[in-house]
C-alpha cells in the first residue's frame, strides 16, 4: 500500500459527485465539506512517526539484552555502567569446559541436545502421519483431533508432575524425558508440515503415483513425504530448537546427573559470575541464530511456523 | 427396543466397524484404515504421555494419601476452595497475565502494522529480532531482565549515573515491574507472528480507498484495517493469555509476583509437600486452559492459536 503517499485533498463543495472518477488516484471529488481539512489530521501527521516509534522501541528491547549479554560475555569485567576489558576468551573457555570450571555447560548441553534429537525423531514419526490425515481426508471428529494435536492444552508444569508420579521408574529417564518433549512440541511439527501439505494437490499427486502402479505405502513414503521435506525439516529445526533448553517440564521430571542445559543454567544463576552466566546463555543464542538462519532459508518468517508465501 | 438389546445393537455395530477397518474389502474401508494408521502414532503417545498422567492426576487429587495413592479423600479440593491463599493466586494470575496479554497484544498490532505496511529498512533483521525470542524458555529471559534490571544491570547502572541515586535502590529485576517486563518480552513476539499472519491476508485496496477518500490514518485504521484485523486480534489474544499462563522460569528465578505455576512448584518442595494440592491446581489450571481455548476457537480459526 502507498502509504506514504499524502492522498491529495482539495476543498472543493461547488461541483457535484462525478459519477465517472475512480478511487484510486485521490481525484475523488467529494461533496462533504468536512472531509476535506486544509492541513492534514493530526493522526496523519503524527501517525507514522508513532508507530515506529513504538517498533524501534520493541525491537530495542527484544534485541539489547540479547546483545549485550553476548557482547559482555567477551568482557573482564561489568561492574559500571558498560562492560569492560575486552576481548577475553576466559569465560567461553569456562563455558566450554577448558578451564576445569564447574560452570562448564556442554555436559548439560549435549545431554538436552541428544535427548532433543530423540524428541525430534519421534516426532518426525507421529507428526508426519497425522498432518497428512488431518490435510488430505475429511473424517468423524476430525477438528476435534486437529485441535488436540495443534494446540499444546497441557503446560509443561503440570505435565511434568503428573508424568513423575505416573511413571516413578522411568519418568525421570532419558526416555521420558523424550516422551514428554515430543509431545509438548508436536503441534510445532504438525504446523509446520501441515501448511507444506496445504500447499501441494496432495489427490492428484497420489493418484497419478498410484495409477503408476506404486502401492499405498510407497505413495505415502517415497513420493508424499519427500514434497513435504521443507516442512518436515522446519519442523525439526523449530521443535529441537525449543526442546533444547525447555525448561518447564524438565525443571519437574528431572533429578540429577547430568542437569539438562536449562536446568544447569537455573542452579548456576546464584554461584555463576554475570559473564559466565553471559557466555553459558550466548552458546544458546549462537544455537538459535543458526537456526533462524537455517528457517529464513527454507522460506519460514524467523522462528515461526508462519510461511513465506 | 430395550436398553440392554440396543447396547448389544452398539456393540455388534462397533464390532462390525472395527473389523472392517481392520480388515477393509472397500475403498471406503480401506480409506478408513489408511486414516486409523496414521493417526494411531499420534494418539500412542498422547495416551502415554498426556491421557494417562492427566488421569493420574485426577487419581492423586482425590488421595487421602499422595505418595503411595492410596485411599479417597477430598481434602486437597476442600484446601483448595477454602484457603484463601488460592483464591488470591488465582487472582494474581488473572490480572497480571492479562494485562501483560493487552500491552503485549497492542504492541504486536503495532509491530505487525509496521512490519506489514511500511517499507522498513532492515525489515529481515527486524523480523529476526522480533521472532528471536520465541525460542528463549523463560529462565533465559529472566537472566536477561536481571542482566539489564537488576543491581549490576545495564539500564540500572546507567539511570543511577544519570540520576545520581543508588543502584541498589534502582534495581527493579525483582519488583514486580521486572517480571512484568520479562512477561511482555517473551509475549510480544507471539503476538506479533500471530497477527503478521493476519495482516498479510488483509486486502489492501479497501485502507487505499479510505485514505484517497480523505479519511485520516487513525480513521482508516480503525474503521477499515482494525475490523478486518479483529480475528487476529482475537487469536493472538488467546494465544498470548495462555502462553502467559504457562509462564514458569522467568517466575521461578524472579519470584516477585505469586502466580499459578510457581503456586504448583511451592506445593511439591520440600517443607510444604502436599503433592495432592499441587494436584488438583494443576487440574483447575489445565480445564481453565482447555475451557478458555475451546471457547475462543469459537471466534476464530484453531490454526491461528496453534503455537
Amino acid at each position: 500500500m502507498s502509504d506514504d503517499a499524502e492522498p491529495q485533498r482539495r476543498s472543493r463543495s461547488d461541483a457535484g459527485v462525478d459519477p465517472n472518477s475512480q478511487a484510486d488516484g485521490g481525484s475523488v471529488e467529494t461533496t462533504i465539506e468536512a472531509w476535506a481539512p486544509s492541513r492534514p489530521a493530526l493522526s496523519t501527521r503524527v501517525g507514522r512517526p508513532l508507530v515506529l516509534g513504538i517498533v524501534t522501541l520493541v525491537v530495542l528491547v527484544l534485541s539489547v539484552p540479547v546483545v549485550v549479554t553476548f557482547v559482555s560475555s567477551f568482557a573482564e569485567t561489568a561492574t559500571g555502567i558498560l562492560p569492560r576489558g575486552f576481548v577475553t576468551f576466559e569465560h567461553w573457555r569456562d563455558v566450554l569446559g577448558l578451564g576445569g570450571d564447574q560452570m562448564a555447560v556442554i555436559p548439560g548441553l549435549a545431554f538436552s541436545l541428544a535427548i532433543a534429537t530423540g524428541g525430534m525423531m519421534l516426532n518426525v514419526v507421529i507428526g508426519v502421519p497425522i498432518a497428512y490425515a488431518l490435510t488430505r481426508y475429511e473424517f468423524y471428529a476430525r477438528d476435534w483431533l486437529n485441535t488436540l494435536a495443534i494446540v499444546p492444552l497441557v503446560p509443561g508444569v503440570v505435565l511434568g508432575l503428573a508424568f513423575v508420579q505416573t511413571y516413578p521408574n522411568h519418568g525421570r529417564s532419558a526416555l521420558g524425558l523424550i516422551a514428554g518433549y515430543c509431545l509438548l512440541k508436536s503441534p510445532y511439527m504438525v504446523l509446520t508440515v501441515q501448511s507444506s501439505f496445504q500447499s501441494m494437490d496432495l489427490v492428484r499427486l497420489e493418484e497419478s503415483a498410484r495409477s503408476l502402479g506404486a502401492s499405498w505405502p510407497r505413495t505415502f513414503l517415497t513420493v508424499i513425504v519427500p514434497h513435504a521435506k521443507r516442512g518436515i525439516l522446519a519442523g525439526c529445526i523449530i521443535t529441537w530448537t525449543l526442546a533444547a533448553a525447555e525448561f518447564n517440564f524438565t525443571f519437574m521430571v528431572v533429578s540429577g546427573s547430568p542437569d539438562p542445559f536449562a536446568v544447569f543454567l537455573y542452579r548456576n544463576t546464584s554461584n555463576a559470575t554475570y559473564m559466565q552466566q553471559a557466555a553459558a546463555v550466548s552458546v544458546y543464542f549462537l544455537l538459535v541464530v543458526s537456526a533462524i538462519a537455517v528457517l529464513q532459508l527454507i522460506g519460514n518468517r524467523g522462528f515461526t511456523t508462519i510461511r513465506d508465501q | 427396543m430395550s436398553v440392554p438389546e440396543s447396547t448389544a445393537a452398539s456393540v455388534r455395530r462397533v464390532r462390525t466397524f472395527v473389523s472392517t477397518t481392520a480388515r477393509p474389502t472397500t475403498e471406503r474401508e480401506r480409506e478408513r484404515r489408511r486414516i486409523a494408521i496414521m493417526c494411531l502414532p499420534f494418539f500412542a503417545l498422547a495416551t502415554v504421555a498426556g491421557f494417562v498422567p492427566l488421569a493420574m492426576l485426577v487419581r492423586m487429587s482425590v488421595a487421602a494419601d499422595a505418595v503411595w495413592i492410596e485411599g479417597w479423600s477430598l481434602d486437597a479440593w476442600r484446601t483448595l476452595l477454602t484457603e484463601p491463599t488460592y483464591r488470591r493466586v488465582a487472582w494474581n494470575t488473572v490480572w497480571f497475565v492479562g494485562l501483560a496479554t493487552i500491552v503485549s497484544v497492542v504492541l504486536g498490532v503495532a509491530v505487525a502494522h509496521a512490519l506489514e505496511r511500511y517499507d522498513l529498512p532492515f525489515e529481515r533483521a527486524v523480523v529476526a529480532a522480533v521472532s528471536f525470542p520465541i525460542a528463549l524458555p523463560g529462565i533465559i529471559v529472566a537472566i536477561l531482565v536481571i542482566a539489564m534490571l537488576g543491581r549490576q544491570g545495564l539500564v540500572t547502572n546507567a539511570i543511577a549515573a544519570v540520576t545520581g541515586t543508588s543502584a541498589i535502590d534502582l534495581a527493579s529485576a525483582t519488583a514486580i515491574t521486572g517480571l512484568f517486563l520479562g512477561y511482555v518480552y517473551s509475549l510480544v513476539p507471539r503476538a506479533t507472528m500471530v497477527l503478521r499472519g493476519t495482516y498479510a491476508e488483509v486486502n489492501t485496496q479497501a485502507e487505499e480507498a479510505a485514505r484517497s477518500l480523505g479519511a485520516s490514518r487513525w480513521e482508516t485504521f480503525y474503521h477499515v484495517t482494525l475490523p478486518e484485523i479483529r480475528p487476529g486480534i482475537a487469536a493472538a489474544t488467546i494465544l498470548t493469555f495462555r502462553s502467559g499462563l504457562a509462564i514458569f522460569g522467568t517466575v521461578l528465578l524472579l519470584q516477585s509476583h505469586h502466580v499459578v505455576t510457581l503456586q504448583i512448584q511451592r506445593e511439591i518442595s520440600v517443607g510444604t509437600y502436599r503433592p495432592d494440592v499441587a494436584a488438583a491446581i494443576g487440574l483447575v489450571y489445565v480445564v481453565f486452559i482447555v475451557a478458555f481455548t475451546f471457547v475462543g476457537l469459537r471466534f476464530v480459526r484453531t490454526d491461528t492459536v496453534a503455537i
